[in-house]
């Protein structure tokens, strides 16, 4: 069964349950079978397949309304050149690689839970399945000017997330107070 | 020659196997000789190693290989790459 658990893994991390996830893929495939003979042979059949599974999930959560839809980010889309020369002059510190260190695995995962969808779908689409620029513009059906956009902050939106939870630990481990934060996970 | 805002802007394209040829040189130019870029670029790239090896990814439990598989309409020959 090609794809299975690329496509299981990126359901899940969108739906963030199993049940969900397990129903978006048995439609994924079953649609694929339905419309096979609308793929190019010779063009990127995991790309296609991934394709369907986005519009899957699109559609199933307009049903249900359970969370903002994927376009409600469409209008704070921000170009790439503005954000990382935003991002360029609002640092003054150098990054903190150290604080890299204490990230958990669990870190990761939290972090990329927190996304919002959209963020989420091209982090996920990047680095955990390694789809190109180009496929993933060709799977979410946005220019690849909006991937790299996406990109560049959802990443960045992760490594706050990642570095606060890193921060949690630290705080810990010394023996002072855990700091109380809102978004704090207690354990 | 690039500069420091231009390398910025080219860090995830570099680590994403996504910059074009003609900048590679200047790029690398560049980050030999910025410690600022230098340190930025190792930092990137430890962030992407963690995102990327630190998100375990989990197989498809076997019920959903067995509900797919018993889903699908059969037919003298399966179509497509199944």
């Amino acid at each position: 069964m090609p794809f299975v658990d690329a496509l299981y893994n990126t359901a899940y991390r969108m739906t963030r349950n199993s049940e969900d996830a397990e129903d978006l893929v048995q439609e994924t495939y079953l649609k694929a079978y339905r419309y096979y003979d609308k793929f190019e042979e010779g063009t990127n059949f995991k790309a296609w397949l991934f394709k369907i599974m986005k519009n899957t999930f699109i559609n199933n959560y307009r049903k249900k309304q359970q969370a903002p839809t994927l376009s409600d980010f469409a209008e704070i889309e921000e170009s790439f050149e503005n954000q990382v020369s935003e991002d360029a002059t609002r640092q003054t510190k150098n990054p903190e690689e150290e604080l890299l260190e204490n990230v958990l695995d669990e870190d990761v995962q939290g972090a990329l839970d927190k996304l919002p969808p959209d963020y989420r779908m091209v982090v996920i689409l990047a680095d955990l399945e390694g789809f190109s620029y180009k496929e993933i513009a060709d799977i979410l059906e946005v220019p690849v000017g909006t991937v790299m956009s996406r990109l560049y902050r959802g990443r960045r939106l992760l490594e706050h997330a990642m570095l606060d939870f890193a921060r949690d630990h630290g705080y810990l481990r010394e023996g002072e107070p855990a700091k109380m934060r809102s978004k704090s996970v207690s354990k | 020659m690039m500069d420091c805002k231009e390398v910025g802007m080219a860090l995830f394209l570099f680590f994403d196997n996504e910059m074009e040829e003609e900048l590679l040189a200047p790029f690398r130019d560049h980050v030999s000789q910025c410690g600022h870029c230098a340190k930025r670029m190792a930092y990137t790239r430890k962030l992407l190693v963690i995102v990327r090896e630190k998100c375990v990814r989990c197989s498809a439990p076997d019920r959903l290989r067995h509900r797919i598989l018993t889903s699908l309409p059969h037919r003298g020959t399966v179509p497509g790459p199944y």
